[in-house]
């Protein structure tokens, strides 16, 4: 059976922010495009799964998350190494990351736990409410709430102490700082 | 007597009521007062760099081979399996 086109123009209208999310998660645009890929694929494989009139970015966002997580604790035997390898990746493969204005909110970003980090993403970027949030981590809600009060917490820090101490200021991160103090 | 300095002492007075009574519990002094304002001054521009990051992503739209992969996988008569 043909898929609906309505329901396809649906999940092609999520792919934008979906890719935006994964990209978020791996810290690389080739991983996060084949993990977009496979999203898609599982997706439209078991599209009767899916009931129409109910969300659509938040089903494919749960699904891009599971096999995220799922495929991080094969191929990284210990799920404590993931946030350091994050880390790492950012630093080999800057030029895979994205545009170079962000790469260093990039590299603080990396440095949050990642259950933190989808968190944020998720409210602050993506625009879910906490509700939605809570079921594409599969956690209650006051959980998501206070991942991405500890993650807000964690970046302010994290950039500026950045800024001050190894890295020196980049353009983003002044400007962090010059509106704090200025007004 | 009571009339020679209005002018100094209000609107320092104005402007600190309006920052402090909404941001906190007492008033510990300037430092606190700045630490808080510099704390929301900060989240607000990490929200911007965060939303700046994604849109930049998002607004590159839905790449050509994976429009072509939906558009292929939906005309399948099997499904996708």
């Amino acid at each position: 059976m043909k898929l609906d086109p309505a329901i396809r123009d649906q999940v092609l209208a999520t792919v934008p922010s979906l890719r935006a999310f994964a990209i978020s998660l791996c810290g690389n645009i080739d991983r996060a495009d084949d993990l977009v890929q496979e999203t898609l694929l599982r997706a439209l494989a078991h599209i009767d799964s899916f009931q129409p009139g109910t969300n659509m970015p938040a089903w494919l966002f749960t699904i891009l998350r599971n096999l995220f997580r799922s495929e991080y604790r094969k191929r990284r035997r210990e799920v404590e190494d993931a946030d350091g390898r994050y880390a790492e990746t950012l630093k080999s493969h800057p030029e895979q990351t994205g545009r170079v204005e962000f790469s260093e909110f990039r590299a603080a970003l990396g440095k949050l736990p990642s259950d933190q980090r989808e968190a944020l993403i998720l409210v602050g970027a993506s625009g879910f409410s906490y509700e939605d949030a809570a079921t594409i981590c599969g956690c209650a809600v006051g959980t998501i709430k206070s991942r991405v009060n500890r993650a807000r917490t964690r970046l302010a820090d994290l950039l500026a102490i950045d800024s001050v101490d190894d890295f020196g200021p980049d353009r983003a991160t002044r400007a962090v700082l010059a509106g704090g103090g200025r007004t | 007597m009571t009339t020679s300095k209005p002018v100094n002492l209000q609107p320092p007075a104005a402007n600190a009521d309006k920052a402090e009574t909404r941001d906190e519990m007492g008033k510990s002094g300037t430092h606190r007062r700045s630490e808080v304002r510099l704390g929301r001054e900060v989240q607000a521009r990490i929200g911007q760099q965060l939303r700046a990051m994604y849109d930049d992503v998002v607004s590159q739209g839905v790449p050509p081979h994976i429009d072509e992969l939906v558009r292929r996988l939906s005309e399948q008569d099997d499904g996708a399996a």
